[in-house]
């Protein structure tokens, strides 16, 4: 290994892929975190006084999101109440598991930890979910309710900020996947490192320029306690399709990287474009850019029987609804379900299709 | 990791439904209802002869014509590469200028052909040249022949009419070009930049106010992705739209980009037209990202062509409304300053910070303030060249204008 890039005279133990500079173990460390400070400090992510909810997976980005927030507010002094926020997706051997991993994160950092539930909030775990509606479109519901949890989790805990632990090789995997996807709301948003999510509290992304390399190494050296096993239902294919091509492209060049999220950062989408406007679900008043939002949708087609309801354009997701809202009434007016209870009589059961 | 092809997965859910394509000579014609149809387009559209050849016309005429830029006797550079996209393209312009009907093309072509063909050997070179010019002849145009190697090296345009300007060490100079090691993602950016420059100085000598450049929608997408990777998000819509106007007197339009290769090539192979046959190299996908973005590209073309489209769609929805401070001194592209936190700033911090002694004596937030200060105290200069640009510009010799 050739001599550290800061000339301290000790051996590089590391090629940074961000700069292509090598670093010895301590002048990486100070680099890392001088990186994240920055970051912090010059995008103003954090208002003095306040209380951040970590969003913890037990997973190497929000190990090391919450250990570095941890050092740096107390010595740069940022006078923040760390508290870990996690969502029990309710995944036998991965989700128990790796919440075990946090509780660890708990008692080492000294952080309260507040755990919510998709069987608190929702009444379904992924395993019974899984079991309802197979391995295909799982991601769909999970992602859909994690969103809506954490921010459910906020808003309980009362705290000012939630901290993601998204790192830069995430921002441009996302920036590839909505141009190959043509989302182009999310595209335009899907690079600020400051989101709202309507309800006032702040989403923040301190580790958006730092290379998920990096940070698996800074976690390796710094020996922190973090859980690696991938999800048993699997990460969403398309993602994976985007993740590939980004890591085809790092090993190429890394730098590629940050130019992407530079690009992401410049571009803007015209005025004359239809851009879906943020509005409030009807039924759960959570924000969304349709009239009941996808959390509800999915939960209705759960608890429907109907768990394909969610699933595909959502104009189709909408007619369907309307036509399921239409046959539930005509059926309620007429007595149908309490004269016939038979499940094979009820039209509001039964005979609504699904989309495949 | 991915959920499909998982054995718990029911055997129905697993592919796409298979769409039985010879059901096609059982169907009719989309359009005319009453033909048997020869080709099938995205996968469901089929056509016969006679009205898939009058469909592309009109697709390259409606293109040009809703733009309402190019006026009659306006000369226009109509860009020669090998391939099926400019084998269609002449025949497509000489079709629209012999027409007698009010939709008769109305401007002024020159033909020109960047001639960049180093990997081949002189006489395989002089064989393309005489091809192209038999191409050429065989729609009645003349083509001009630019020397790549003596634009990129002396600045200098030299247009011929034959192949006399070949020289047997154009490949060793364009080699010995750069000193320095540089990327083949840079140096293919390099070369792109410059033959661009090239036709548009070409167009300025021979008075043309357009250029076309025979881009298909799988180019579209690729160059697309090719800048957001190289950090040129701003310049989307310029190097992707329809009208490439970052030149003031030129203007730089793609015509055949909502084609895709399917239909050029049929459109070529109905008309009995064989594009000019070259030697191509062995190309290492993973050598650059052009050439793995245009692999990916390719792939999606052919598994799942819908997404090109929402490619292309995607880029046309994009624009760059950032104040520009001027123009970037090499690819003209616009060149700014985000005065909040952004990717590039945070490279250069970090590049900082990686190379910075700290004093370990101080406390580590004096340190962290002595860092910052340095960091403050470079003084950036208004960038003469744009984000991608500078990563090559060390690389381009100072032409002393301003």
């Amino acid at each position: 290994m050739p001599a550290c890039s800061t000339k301290c005279g000790k051996t590089a133990i590391l090629k940074r892929p961000k700069t292509g500079d090598a670093l010895c173990k301590e002048c990486f460390f100070e680099a890392f975190e001088n990186e994240i400070h920055y970051t912090i400090e010059r995008a103003k992510l954090f208002r003095p006084g306040s209380t951040v909810a970590i969003a913890a997976s037990g997973g190497k980005d929000s190990t090391v999101l919450a250990y570095v927030l941890k050092l740096l507010n107390e010595k740069f002094n940022y006078q923040l109440k760390l508290v870990l926020l996690s969502i029990d997706e309710g995944i036998t051997g991965y989700r128990d598991d790796s919440l075990n991993t946090v509780k660890q994160n708990k008692e080492d950092y000294g952080m309260d930890l507040k755990i919510l539930s998709y069987k608190e909030l929702y009444g379904w775990t992924m395993d019974e979910i899984v079991a309802e509606i197979g391995r295909k479109n799982n991601c769909t519901f999970c992602g859909v309710f994690r969103r809506q949890a954490l921010d459910r989790g906020a808003y309980l805990l009362k705290v000012d900020y939630v901290a993601t632990g998204h790192n830069a090789d995430d921002i441009a995997e996302t920036v590839l996947m909505n141009i190959l996807r043509g989302d182009i709301a999310r595209l335009n948003r899907c690079t600020s490192i400051i989101t709202d999510s309507g309800d006032g509290i702040p989403r923040v992304k301190p580790l958006k320029y730092a290379f998920e390399k990096e940070i698996v190494m800074y976690a390796y050296f710094k020996k922190l306690i973090y859980f690696t096993t991938e999800c048993v239902f699997a990460p969403n294919a398309y993602r994976g399709h985007a993740r590939v091509l980004l890591k085809d492209l790092e090993k190429i060049d890394p730098t590629i990287i940050m130019n992407i999220i530079k690009s992401g950062e410049d571009l803007k989408v015209a005025e004359t474009t239809k851009i879906p406007t943020l509005t409030r679900c009807v039924r759960c008043n959570y924000v969304s850019s349709q009239d009941v939002c996808k959390a509800c949708i999915l939960l209705e087609g759960l608890n429907k029987g109907l768990p394909r309801l969610g699933i595909g354009k959502s104009s189709k997701v909408k007619r369907l609804l309307k036509e399921n809202e239409e046959k539930t009434s005509s059926c309620n007016s007429k007595n149908c379900c309490n004269a016939k209870p038979e499940k094979s009589h009820c039209l509001c059961k039964t005979t609504i299709p699904s989309i495949s | 990791m991915c959920s499909i092809g998982n054995e718990l997965e029911n055997g129905s859910e697993k592919y796409m439904p298979h769409i039985d394509k010879t059901q096609v000579d059982k169907q009719k014609c989309n359009k005319c209802k009453e033909a048997t149809p020869c080709i099938l387009l995205r996968g469901k559209d089929s056509y016969c002869k006679p009205c898939f050849l009058l469909n592309t016309n009109h697709k390259f005429k409606l293109l040009l014509g809703k733009s309402k830029l190019i006026r009659p006797r306006d000369k226009v550079l109509v860009t020669y590469e090998i391939g099926h996209p400019s084998t269609a393209l002449l025949h497509l312009i000489r079709d629209g200028l012999n027409l007698n009907t009010p939709k008769k093309l109305t401007f002024d072509p020159v033909f020109v052909f960047v001639d960049d063909q180093y990997h081949l050997s002189l006489s395989e070179r002089k064989d393309v040249i005489s091809n192209i010019l038999t191409e050429a002849a065989h729609h009645e145009f003349k083509i001009k022949f630019l020397s790549f190697v003596d634009w990129v090296l002396y600045n200098r345009i030299i247009l011929s009419d034959n192949s006399d300007y070949i020289k047997a060490d154009d490949g060793d100079k364009i080699v010995s070009l750069f000193t320095k090691k540089m990327n083949e993602t840079n140096r293919k950016e390099f070369f792109n930049i410059e033959k661009k420059n090239a036709l548009i100085a070409v167009a300025k000598q021979l008075e043309c106010k357009f250029i076309f450049k025979p881009d298909i929608s799988v180019d579209v997408a690729s160059n697309l992705l090719i800048n957001i990777s190289l950090g040129k998000g701003s310049q989307i819509s310029m190097d992707t739209g329809f009208c490439d106007d970052r030149d003031d007197s030129v203007k730089v339009l793609s015509p055949l980009r909502l084609f895709d290769m399917k239909e050029l090539a049929f459109y070529n192979l109905l008309n009995k037209l064989n594009p000019v046959a070259i030697r191509q190299i062995k190309v290492d996908p993973y050598s650059s990202a052009q050439n793995l973005l245009k692999k990916f590209v390719t792939e999606l073309q052919e598994g799942y062509p819908a997404t090109v489209t929402t490619v292309v769609k995607t880029g046309d929805k994009l624009v760059s409304d950032i104040k520009v401070l001027g123009k970037c001194k090499f690819c003209k592209g616009p060149v700014f300053k985000n005065s909040e936190l952004n990717s590039e700033e945070s490279t250069h911090f970090s590049k900082l910070v990686s190379t910075y002694l700290p004093d370990r004596d101080m406390s580590k937030q004096d340190r962290f303030d002595d860092i910052k200060k340095t960091f403050e105290s470079t003084v950036y200069m208004t960038p003469q060249h744009c984000y991608s640009c500078s990563k090559i510009s060390e690389y381009l010799l100072d032409d002393g204008s301003d």
